[in-house]
């Protein structure tokens, strides 16, 4: 399967654009390129990635044609209105093809150094294992939720929260991190307390995962950044808070699924 | 460590025989299985291969007239009145001539299901135990399922795709519990296609969706797919939306509302489309959904293998189509039971019984033999596997 | 004037041309249905990547989905716009008779003859800095309805809200 994707990929780009498989999931196979869809490069270190979504056979062409579209469509949508919002940091999107199933998007992140891999908040997190309490950490973290936060409080949930979707850019002076989120295929706009419950929830359980022994501090900031927030919002914000966090505690208590009668 | 043969067999034999009571929903079901004591269950990860010898299989399914479905108090009526007669018969077709010699244990349907039905068997399991001297195991439903699908296709860690009347849940094994990786947010798959085959007004017998099925065998416009809601939400699925829409065109179809831009020409005022039509696209729409769904949980635990157990698992277009998505993932291999098993049975119930039994789980007390409408898949601490 | 081959599209040419100080608009609005080119107010336009997003969708749509207007530049207008209205477009990106700055483009098959010469102005370089200079910003906030949602702080934040607006028209 993974071979007649990127047969696919490389027919649709042609020999001009020569892409690189760099993850495959259930859904869509992530590529980059070093070539802009329309624009002269600059820089000869630039990447893009390009975001497929292959059809699947099992599933009558009909479905697969208006899903590829929707679902296309709906994840472009998210970022371009994300992107207006004040203070929220998402990948920009370059070009898009929903007749195909294309998004083009930019490249995010780096290399961390010693070989600890892409700059994800997972990776950075192994990084900074040995000095985990160090203020740096606790200051990226503490951004992390005010993405969460800002994301939220503009009633938009991500779905797929994990330390994996969420990538750090070094800033222009080098010295901190500024958390991105990338990923927005599961995304959707949406008031309910319940999602955000579960998107919180979600990324708890990746942090407790992947970073048992620290988890604790790591949540807590995470939640620090998240209320600064909602805290700006006075009164309103406040009362929110307390609705996402109730929920939130209660998702927890379940383990994300339902009660579920026979 | 697991060890499968904690408690050894009845009277110093080399095997072990149990009988399952199933009857959440409209069948009733009695089982006898057995399981030889062997030296490679005494450790490992080995309970998809007991070399299950399967010695009755019988099964009285309660079925009501075309455009009804079955409510909890005739279905309990009914196990009541079936359940001795086909306990015996279960005895006799496995050649025990002395159930309290031979069983080791009873095993019956805790829940999750209707609370009438599920009482009735719970009262008829009671009742042999103490006729007969033999220890009960309540057992839950979903993990019958997920167990007699693993030993008869011997699929080592499958993600389970189970798919009934009453439910719908993708489940992957993970540190001792099954746990639940996507289901639906309403109605189960099963549920919705029963009430569509009530709305057609077809046969419950052998089984609405069986019916539901051969229309959609039928269907003359495969490339014209009717575009019905499309409802994966992340892990799981919405389908009461759908349900409603299909429902709605259906009653247009039969009233014949010649309005309706969909169903007829607006010229001529000719149908467009078919009940087989409507029967496909569901099909195509709901299953599409499902495999959806099942390929999610797979990337996300990176297993290679699905199996599908539940009534609707024995749809041949659903393991069709798994069959394709597991094909087009590397090394994938999809595993389905016949009707036999999908359905549901009192062996399945007497397989996982009998699992948990020879882990030394068992009801000590009377008062723990109360059964239960809601009974998560993940409550169950699965000590058999490793 | 500036060549431009996308590299999904091979075998189509695009040839841009920036006009600034253009005296003659009201003679080339006479006669612009017989012209093979797109005539774009360089008002509306804040970057090169606006301008070349919009062709950039235009080719995705004639080869992937349909054509809705007349020639490939017409369709370029109107993937310009963030409506599916097409006289709309032509009305917000088209020159109108007082236009002082245009911007022609063409696009076609390599090696077809292209003359620009009807336009009387001056030809400057087809560049961001020139674009950013000869650009209305409020103009384009309005056209593109961003006025009161989004506040950009710089010409690239503001292109970029513009690429997705065009990015996204009428899907």
């Amino acid at each position: 399967m993974s071979q007649e994707i990127i047969d696919t990929v490389t027919q649709y780009c042609t020999k001009n654009i020569p892409v690189t498989l760099i993850s495959q999931g259930a859904e869509a196979a992530i590529f980059t390129t070093p070539v802009h869809p329309y624009l002269q490069n600059t820089n000869e270190d630039e990447v893009y990635i390009i975001k497929y979504r292959p059809s699947k056979k099992y599933r009558h062409p009909t479905i697969n044609k208006a899903l590829t579209k929707h679902r296309t469509l709906s994840e472009s949508r998210i970022l371009a209105k994300l992107f207006q919002i004040k203070g929220i940091k998402v990948p920009k999107l370059i070009a898009c093809d929903p007749y195909n199933g294309y998004i083009w998007l930019e490249f995010l992140g780096e290399d961390l150094p010693n070989g600890f891999g892409f700059s994800n908040l997972k990776n950075y997190l192994w990084m900074n294992a040995t000095d985990s309490y160090h203020d740096n950490v606790k200051n990226t973290l503490v951004k992390v939720g005010e993405q969460i936060g800002l994301l939220h409080w503009n009633d938009y949930c991500h779905g797929d929260l994990t330390s994996s979707n969420i990538v750090l850019v070094k800033t222009e002076s080098g010295g901190t991190w500024e958390p991105h989120l990338i990923d927005f295929g599961l995304s959707s706009i949406s008031n309910l307390v319940e999602d955000k419950g579960v998107d919180l929830y979600v990324l708890e359980r990746a942090i407790i995962s992947t970073h048992s022994s620290f988890s604790d501090k790591y949540n807590e900031w995470i939640l620090e950044g998240y209320s600064n927030i909602y805290k700006k919002h006075g009164k309103a914000g406040n009362q929110r808070l307390t609705e996402v966090l109730a929920r939130f505690a209660d998702v927890r208590m379940r383990g994300r699924k339902r009660s579920m009668i026979g | 460590m697991v060890n499968l043969n904690t408690i050894p067999p009845k009277n110093n034999r080399e095997y072990y025989i149990a009988i399952g009571l199933e009857g959440s929903a409209n069948k009733l079901g009695v089982g006898v299985v057995k399981h030889p004591r062997l030296a490679s269950h005494q450790s490992g990860d080995n309970s998809h291969i007991c070399k299950a010898e399967i010695l009755s299989n019988i099964r009285d399914t309660y079925i009501t007239p075309p455009g009804e479905g079955f409510l909890p108090r005739d279905t309990a009526r009914h196990h009541r009145n079936w359940v001795t007669r086909i306990i015996k018969r279960a005895i006799k077709e496995a050649k025990l001539t002395d159930p309290k010699l031979d069983i080791d244990v009873i095993c019956f349907t805790k829940g999750p299901g209707m609370g009438a039905p599920l009482h009735s068997v719970v009262i008829a399991a009671r009742t042999i135990s103490l006729l007969w001297d033999v220890p009960l195991i309540g057992v839950n439903h979903c993990v019958g399922h997920i167990e007699m699908g693993r030993e008869i296709t011997k699929a080592e860690n499958p993600v389970v795709l189970y798919v009934s009347g009453g439910n719908t849940q993708v489940i992957a094994y993970s540190e001792n519990r099954y746990r639940i990786f996507g289901e639906t947010l309403d109605v189960a798959i099963g549920n919705c296609l029963d009430r569509f085959a009530r709305t057609l007004k077809i046969s419950n017998a052998p089984s609405p969706g069986y019916n539901i099925e051969q229309l959609a065998k039928q269907c003359k416009n495969k490339d014209r797919l009717i575009q019905l809601p499309y409802t994966v939400k992340g892990m799981d699925l919405s389908m009461s939306g759908i349900l409603a829409y299909i429902d709605s065109l259906a009653k247009d179809l039969f009233k014949e509302n010649k309005k309706n831009k969909l169903l007829f020409d607006q010229e001529t005022g000719e149908g467009l489309v078919t009940v087989e039509d409507l029967c496909y696209s569901l099909q195509e729409n709901l299953f599409a959904m499902l495999v959806e769904i099942t390929e999610r949980a797979m990337a996300h635990v990176n297993a290679s293998q699905v199996l599908i157990v539940g009534g609707v698992g024995s749809n041949v277009r659903l393991q069709e189509m798994m069959a394709q998505m597991c094909r087009d993932r590397a090394n994938g291999r999809v595993h389905a039971t016949d009707e036999r098993f999908c359905i549901d049975n009192g062996v399945m119930i007497a397989q996982a019984g009998l699992l948990q039994y020879r882990m030394g789980d068992v009801i000590k007390d009377l008062k723990d033999t109360v059964v239960t409408q809601k009974f998560r898949t993940d409550e169950v601490y699965v000590s058999w596997r490793e | 004037m500036t060549t431009v081959i996308l590299p999904q599209f091979e075998g189509t040419e695009i040839n841009i041309a920036l006009y600034e100080n253009v005296k003659n608009s009201k003679e080339i609005r006479a006669k612009i249905a017989d012209l093979p080119y797109a005539l774009i107010d360089a008002k509306a336009i804040i970057s090169g990547e606006q301008l070349l997003s919009a062709i950039h969708r235009a080719l995705i749509e004639v080869n992937y989905n349909k054509m809705r207007t007349k020639s490939l530049h017409s369709e370029c207008l109107l993937c310009l716009s963030p409506t599916s209205n097409i006289g709309d477009a032509f009305k917000k990106f088209g020159i109108l008779d007082n236009s002082t700055s245009i911007i022609a483009v063409h696009i076609g098959a390599k090696k077809e003859e292209i003359n620009y010469d009807f336009i009387q102005g001056t030809c400057i370089e087809f560049t961001d800095e020139n674009l950013g200079r000869l650009a209305d910003k409020d103009y384009i906030s309005k056209i593109y309805k961003l006025e009161k949602t989004f506040r950009p702080e710089t010409n690239s934040d503001l292109s970029r809200a513009v690429v997705d607006a065009i990015l996204l028209r009428g899907l």
